[in-house]
């Protein structure tokens, strides 16, 4: 173990300081859940791109720079340091494109991973349906093979992004005699594609986050399946787990917010209680515990391991600890917590934050199912019915 | 940058693991607490595998590693609730005396011919110490009453990283009792094992156990380093262990139902070892107070890109 940073990586982290200081936009986007907000998040992942900052980790051929894993944390540590805005292709460049790096095939990669890189294709995740939610298994849209095409029927709900992104990824039962886990497969599909409707869902905050999207007879190119008909479930748990596990959520992202708690507190330390300043102390601990521990995970990853149920532990653990600063913050701020906007009219960013770590225990599979997969694949207890 | 536990530190620490399962599991405990609590058989067995040695420098007869294998260690030691005085005399003692250049004790102590009770301000007592004896709730613990004016910052930090080391072995054993335990009751028709209340929580506690460990990892090497911030970051690891070992015995014990609550039932050894370690070298209130000193008072620069300031 070292604890001290390479010279290189010094440079490294002082050449992202300098580009994302230049570029970071000085005012906050419009939030990426409207029209407005969304076209900015695109053009921001543009300038990125511009940076050749997009993915840092994927290799040059596909509009990376070929870093490793602490590369990427120290790139994302600068990046959170700076206020760097949400991505609005983080199902893209942190779920699927992985997923592609290890199930697809040259053409696919080619064809994906670069304009996923350079922002030019935005992408949402097509899995839930609405008989369809923890229990992924259940998904009943249909793609039926027709010569060259599939012909999808049936309806996606709660995609992020689908109320305006270009492209999905889904899945499909290609089998109609199958059950559950078997005769799904993963399929990539244009969402202006003739036969697709997008309905946006307002959430919670009032905007539009997410969408429903319905498939009357869609053809998409057999091209377009990712691993073989069939192999959904399998592609689509390694997915999961890069969702759960090391990239979606790192670390700098709840340093950042547990460094702004604490600038908060200051602020209300004449009227905060002693059990304020303790949730916020704790707050500082388990972000920077988060963060020892992805340092060991990537050095793990590194060294040639792989992760496994942990990255179900990594799930609850970052999203209650989102949730749990959020609400200190919004303890901290008395009267001024309902406010869409302070006095000075400042977006007030704890209570967007605050309705936005709500979400955080319920996807990307909800904590109950992270406990019962950590329970039965970690710990070796008993498994009844389908949980 | 590289926060991997090596395959050599963590083979070594698995061939304690082994070792200490096979020579010092519950029976023993059992038989210790009827008969004495001591065994010089077992001490010379860690004597044997040159644990007394482990930070004793090689010139004196030692192993010569470091803290981060010595925690390492200190985690197996909790989690066979070890009751020798192994981890006080060669994991917070030897590296103490070094700090001060007091090497003469050393190649008795690698030898396993000396121990060193540990004296010090934090603590209302010595452990395996001379004195007249005072009772613990552990009935694996021996102290004494002793004038503890020693107020050496270092060995504080010593001892409570290698308390904090102990708690998360401590936690882990707890958790697999509680398993083992859920995966053998049966009530109505199944086992405890299979209601998700029961998986839950222990879910819960894995979560704790596995993201206080890295703390305490990361703070062993802090402190081997000699970095201004290692004593927030031991703070840290103390907090976050006591954190995962109390919980973790809080639900090992639910999980049992009654018989978690008899003496007869061997979690009441790692339950009371949890609760003496969460104390000593320096209470919860007493670490979190330092993280937040630094934290709050300022002195740790804090953010995405002090990651290990
Ligand atoms: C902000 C947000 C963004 C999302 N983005 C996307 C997206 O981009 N693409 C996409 O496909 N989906 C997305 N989702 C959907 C998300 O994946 C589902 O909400 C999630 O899988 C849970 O499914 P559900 O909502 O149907 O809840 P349900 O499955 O109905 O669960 C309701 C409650 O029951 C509990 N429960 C269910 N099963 C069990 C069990 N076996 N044991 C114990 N408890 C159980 C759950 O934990 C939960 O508390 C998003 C959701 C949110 C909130």
């Amino acid at each position: 173990m070292h604890l001290e940073y390479t010279p290189e990586q010094d440079a490294f982290r002082a050449e992202v300081r300098a580009w994302m200081e230049a570029h970071v936009p000085k005012e906050p986007l419009v939030t990426l859940e409207c029209r407005e907000g969304y076209d900015q998040h695109v053009e921001w992942e543009r300038t990125l791109a511009s940076g050749n900052w997009g993915m840092v980790t994927w290799p040059e051929a596909y509009g990376g720079r070929g870093l490793d894993l602490i590369q990427w944390l120290i790139f994302e540590e600068e990046y959170f340091r700076a206020g760097g805005p949400n991505r609005a292709n983080q199902n893209g460049i942190f779920l699927l494109g992985p997923t592609i790096m290890e199930f697809g095939t040259d053409e696919q990669k080619k064809r994906f991973l670069t304009p996923m890189a350079k922002g030019e294709v935005i992408w949402a995740q097509a899995w839930s349906e609405p008989g369809a939610g923890s229990d992924m298994a259940a998904i009943s849209s249909k793609a039926v093979r027709d010569g060259d095409h599939y012909v999808i029927t049936g309806q996606k709900t709660w995609s992020s992004r689908a109320a305006f992104a270009d492209w999905g990824f889904g899945m499909f039962r290609t089998d109609p005699e199958s059950k559950r886990h078997k005769g799904l497969t993963f399929i990539l599909f244009d969402i202006n594609s003739p036969g697709i409707t997008r309905r946006p869902i307002r959430q919670l905050h009032g905007d539009t986050g997410f969408a429903e999207l319905f498939f009357d007879e869609v053809r998409v190119p057999v091209e377009n399946c990712l691993a073989g008909e069939g192999e959904g479930w399998n592609v689509a748990m390694a997915t999961a787990g890069f969702e759960r596990g090391l990239m979606l959520r790192s670390p700098g992202r709840f340093q950042a917010t547990a460094k702004r708690l604490v600038d908060l507190y200051r602020t209300h330390e004449a009227e905060a209680s002693p059990a304020a300043r303790e949730a916020v102390l704790q707050a500082w601990m388990s972000a920077q515990a988060y963060a020892y521990n992805t340092y060991a995970v990537a050095a793990k990853i590194m060294a040639g391991g792989k992760i496994g149920a942990e990255a179900s532990l990594n799930k609850i653990f970052w999203s209650e600890l989102d949730r749990s600063m959020h609400r200190t913050a919004m303890q901290l701020l008395g009267a001024h917590a309902e406010l869409k906007r302070f006095d000075d009219g400042s977006v007030n960013q704890w209570l967007e934050g605050y309705i936005f770590s709500l979400s955080g225990p319920i996807y990307a599979g909800s904590n109950e199912v992270q406990r019962n997969i950590t329970a039965e694949r970690m710990l070796g207890l008993p498994r009844v019915g389908a949980g | 940058m590289d926060m991997l536990l090596t395959e050599d530190q963590l083979a070594l620490a698995e061939t304690v693991r082994n070792y200490l399962a096979g020579t010092h599991g519950p029976e023993v405990l059992r038989r210790l607490d009827a008969d004495g609590n001591r065994d010089p058989a077992i001490w010379q067995g860690l004597v044997d595998m040159g644990l007394t040695g482990l930070l004793v420098p090689e010139a004196q007869g030692g192993l010569g590693m470091g803290l981060v294998d010595a925690a390492l260690i200190a985690a197996e030691c909790g989690r066979a609730c070890l009751a020798e005085p192994l981890v006080d005399t060669a994991f917070v003692g030897v590296p103490g005396l070094l700090a001060q250049g007091k090497t003469d004790q050393l190649a008795d102590v690698a030898a396993g011919r000396v121990t060193l009770p540990l004296s010090h301000a934090i603590n209302p007592w010595v452990a395996d110490g001379a004195g007249v004896a005072i009772k613990s709730v552990d009935p694996m613990r021996n102290l004494a009453a002793s004038a503890n004016d020693n107020a050496d910052p270092h060995l504080l930090n010593l001892g409570a990283l290698m308390s904090a080391a102990q708690l998360v072995g401590l936690a882990d054993a707890m958790l697999h009792l509680a398993v083992e335990y859920a995966k053998i009751r049966t009530q109505f028709g199944q086992p405890i094992g299979a209601f998700q209340a029961i998986k839950h929580q222990l879910a819960t506690c894995a979560v704790a156990i596995e993201f206080a460990k890295p703390v305490v990892w990361q703070a062993a090497q802090a402190l081997q380093d000699g970095r201004d911030s290692a004593a927030v970051h031991v703070s840290h690891a103390k907090v976050a262990a006591t954190d995962a070992a109390i919980l973790t015995a809080e639900t090992a014990i639910q999980v049992h139902g009654a018989m978690g609550y008899t003496y007869e039932v061997d979690l009441h050894f790692w339950m009371k070892r949890s609760w003496a370690l969460a104390g000593a070298w320096g209470s919860r209130a007493f670490h979190l107070k330092r993280v937040d000193d630094a934290v709050l008072g300022g002195a740790l620069p804090i953010g995405p890109e002090h990651t290990f300031a």
